[in-house]
């Protein structure tokens, strides 16, 4: 269904459009290709960044931003705080205006557009409800007030059936300062949505709930975007949340995209040091690269995958490592020696931390799934060993 | 230990700044109720009555004491206190809006604004006189004086908008533009509802600064007298305990504004609140 270049194959239908104008061939491939194209404009970007710039001063905010986003898809914006997702958000919402670069909607500029007239829902992380409103006329504002008069009886029904839609079915009547955050961040969404935006940015919309009601409403997000067919682009500072979301993952580092990429291949193959460092999964050695030997402080290892960066460095999944007794058998590999500091348990996983030489913290995950975990002595020193083709080396 | 000394003092202070505050209201709340028309505004009481308050409605019989000249008085500082008051609370909110975004100048500009409060009042009443005496306009309560009443008020009604703006979450203007709602309605569906009791607040004290506005009003109100003018005007010649029923009645008058602002207040809060209990219960 998807196509992940769908804007070179977007071009490439085009000329075969213009093919097919200027040279009026009658030939059956034509067509399919029509079809082809046809099917291509759905899937075509609803929303566009080029080269989109933000200054503060000195400090650069965002610094030539480009992606774009199909129709009726999920993404998410994972970046560390700092990394200039919320200003982005702000951005192609209009709340602030780029200093260079443009922000096109479908085919419409809208970089200079108010933001009352973009037709972009945003969900606030603090949900921003109106608090001299009932839950009701929340959800109703902006069908009552926006640019396009609708009648009170259709503003009724469209937003009666919009609080079954996300759940609150019966609560309109209440006050928004008299119910749950979960309730809360259900009328923020349906306020937005019942207004059918093209496109809805939510800022790190599960940022103020509790981790129980965060993983709840996670599928809600998916189930109501699903059911709407609306293009959701998530902003958050949670890597679990990011890769669980996105059907694509934009991963944003001090102002600039180091990676766009579907969850697994974000996981998998990170495009950065820095993004493998933001997802949380990799033990990352800063070091010198030469041929195909990574030095760092901790000893030389070989890698399996490299990825050009600007910057050196190595990475290795905290499931990929194994620890063993330091006078065990050698039988080849990458090892490091490292003293064990303790354990956390996570349910279907148990994380054992070690530190290497200088304090650096090495992260060993062990999946109960293979059988119980191994015991340690604290302060004894153990071998990490690995193999060499899971890691990744960046430089 | 610490407790037990200084909270002894704290209530000591505390009932002397009470003291301070009520206590000239208090004898003059007495000495309202002097007997009539013989008796004058000092202390002993030599007869409990309420003539002064029949007087100042005429329902007292004729006397050498005069009625006090303050029906037009009170009627022209009633208007311009109100004129006073609309127009200060909206250039009040309007500037405090404006200061929410960064411009140049903001800071000379805010101190200009504030300037308004500090400058002594007599100079302002006076220069407004000399520059209507040189420009040939005439002075009036409803011109010369207006005007100096809303360069005093404003700055007042300006710093509680500010005061307001700046714990106000714009957030939620965001969210009323990202909604498709333009600024203008945005301003009226949302952000005025949210900072009204702000207005609220301006307007009360715009209302009452001009109300008993003296000094400003002395020189620049030509030759129609405001009420603190004309009572002003009485004490010259002698002073009889009708002002000081006046004052009460005032005073009175004053508070049950204040009271019907309260009982609105909690209404509302009330109403808020037995919703979520029957929602609760159902």
């Amino acid at each position: 269904m998807t196509v992940p270049l769908h804007r070179d194959a977007l071009g490439v239908a085009r000329c075969f459009g213009n093919l097919h104008n200027s040279q009026r061939l009658r030939s059956p491939y034509i067509g399919a290709l029509d079809a082809l194209a046809g099917k291509m404009a759905v899937e075509a970007a609803i929303f566009s960044l080029d080269g989109v710039v933000k200054r503060y001063g000195a400090h650069t905010a965002l610094d030539s931003i480009t992606f774009s986003i199909k129709n009726n898809e999920y993404v998410s914006l994972l970046g560390p705080s700092g990394s200039g997702k919320t200003v982005l958000l702000r951005t192609i919402a209009g709340f602030e205006a780029p200093d260079a670069g443009t922000v096109h909607v479908g085919n419409h500029d809208k970089t200079r557009v108010p933001a009352h007239l973009r037709a972009i829902g945003f969900v606030f992380q603090n949900f921003a409800l109106f608090p001299h409103l009932s839950v009701f006329d929340n959800v109703a504002f902006g069908l009552r007030y926006g640019i396009m008069p609708i009648a009170e009886d259709a503003v009724r029904e469209r937003t009666l059936k919009m609080l079954d839609l996300v759940g609150l079915t019966g609560l309109g009547e209440r006050g928004v300062t008299q119910i749950s955050g979960g309730q809360k961040q259900r009328v923020a969404l349906a306020r937005t949505l019942v207004t059918e935006p093209k496109l809805v940015l939510l800022d790190e919309p599960l940022g103020a709930l509790d981790a129980n009601l965060r993983t709840r409403m996670r599928i809600e997000l998916r189930r109501i975007r699903e059911q709407l067919g609306v293009t959701f682009l998530h902003v958050t500072g949670s890597e679990t949340e990011a890769l669980a979301m996105g059907d694509r993952v934009i991963v944003l580092d001090q102002g600039r995209i180091a990676q766009i990429a579907k969850s697994d291949d974000v996981y998998n193959r990170p495009a950065s040091a820095n993004v493998a460092r933001f997802l949380n999964r990799y033990n990352v050695f800063d070091g010198v690269l030469e041929g195909d030997r990574f030095t760092s402080p901790y000893g030389q290892f070989g890698f399996g995958h490299r990825v050009p960066d600007r910057r050196s460095a190595y990475a290795i999944r905290y499931d990929r490592l194994a620890a063993r007794a330091s006078d065990g058998p050698q039988n080849g590999g990458a090892t490091l020696e490292a003293g064990y500091v303790a354990s956390e348990y996570l349910g279907s996983a148990v994380v054992h931390f070690f530190e290497a030489k200088g304090g650096k913290v090495i992260e060993v995950e062990h999946h109960l799934s293979n059988g119980p975990p191994a015991k340690y002595v604290a302060g004894a020193r153990y071998v990490l060993a690995w193999k060499p083709d899971d890691a990744i080396v960046f430089g | 230990m610490e407790s037990k000394v200084l909270k002894p003092i704290l209530a000591v202070y505390v009932g002397l700044f009470l003291l301070f505050l009520y206590g000239p209201f208090l004898v003059l709340g007495i000495l309202s109720f002097q007997q009539g028309p013989e008796g004058g505004p000092q202390f002993p009481i030599t007869e409990w009555s309420t003539f002064w308050y029949k007087h100042l409605f005429g329902l007292a019989p004729p006397s050498r004491v005069s009625p006090l000249p303050i029906g037009e008085a009170l009627f022209r500082s009633m208007t311009l206190a109100g004129m006073t008051m609309i127009t200060s609370t909206v250039l009040g909110v309007m500037s405090a809006q404006a200061f929410r975004k960064n411009f140049r100048g903001k800071s000379v500009i805010f101190y200009l604004i504030v300037l308004g409060m500090i400058v002594p009042g007599v100079l302002v009443g006076l220069g407004t006189a000399l520059v209507a005496t040189t420009t040939g306009i005439d002075r009036h309560w409803w011109s010369t004086a207006f005007a100096t009443h809303v360069v005093y008020t404003f700055p007042f009604a300006f710093l509680v908008m500010l005061a307001i703006f700046n714990r106000f979450d714009s957030s939620v203007e965001e969210a009323s533009w990202s909604l498709g709602v333009s600024p203008l309605k945005t301003f009226r569906k949302v952000t005025f509802p949210l900072i009204f009791p702000g207005v609220l607040s301006a307007m009360l004290f715009a209302f009452t600064l001009s109300y008993d506005e003296f000094s400003r009003t002395l020189f620049s109100s030509g030759r129609d007298q405001t009420l603190p003018l004309a009572i002003y005007g009485t004490f010259t010649v002698e002073i009889h305990p009708n002002v000081f029923a006046f004052g009460v009645l005032t005073t009175i008058f004053s508070f049950s504004l204040l009271a019907v602002y309260a009982i609105l207040m909690t209404l509302s809060v009330r109403r808020a609140k037995r919703v979520a209990i029957q929602e609760a219960i159902a």
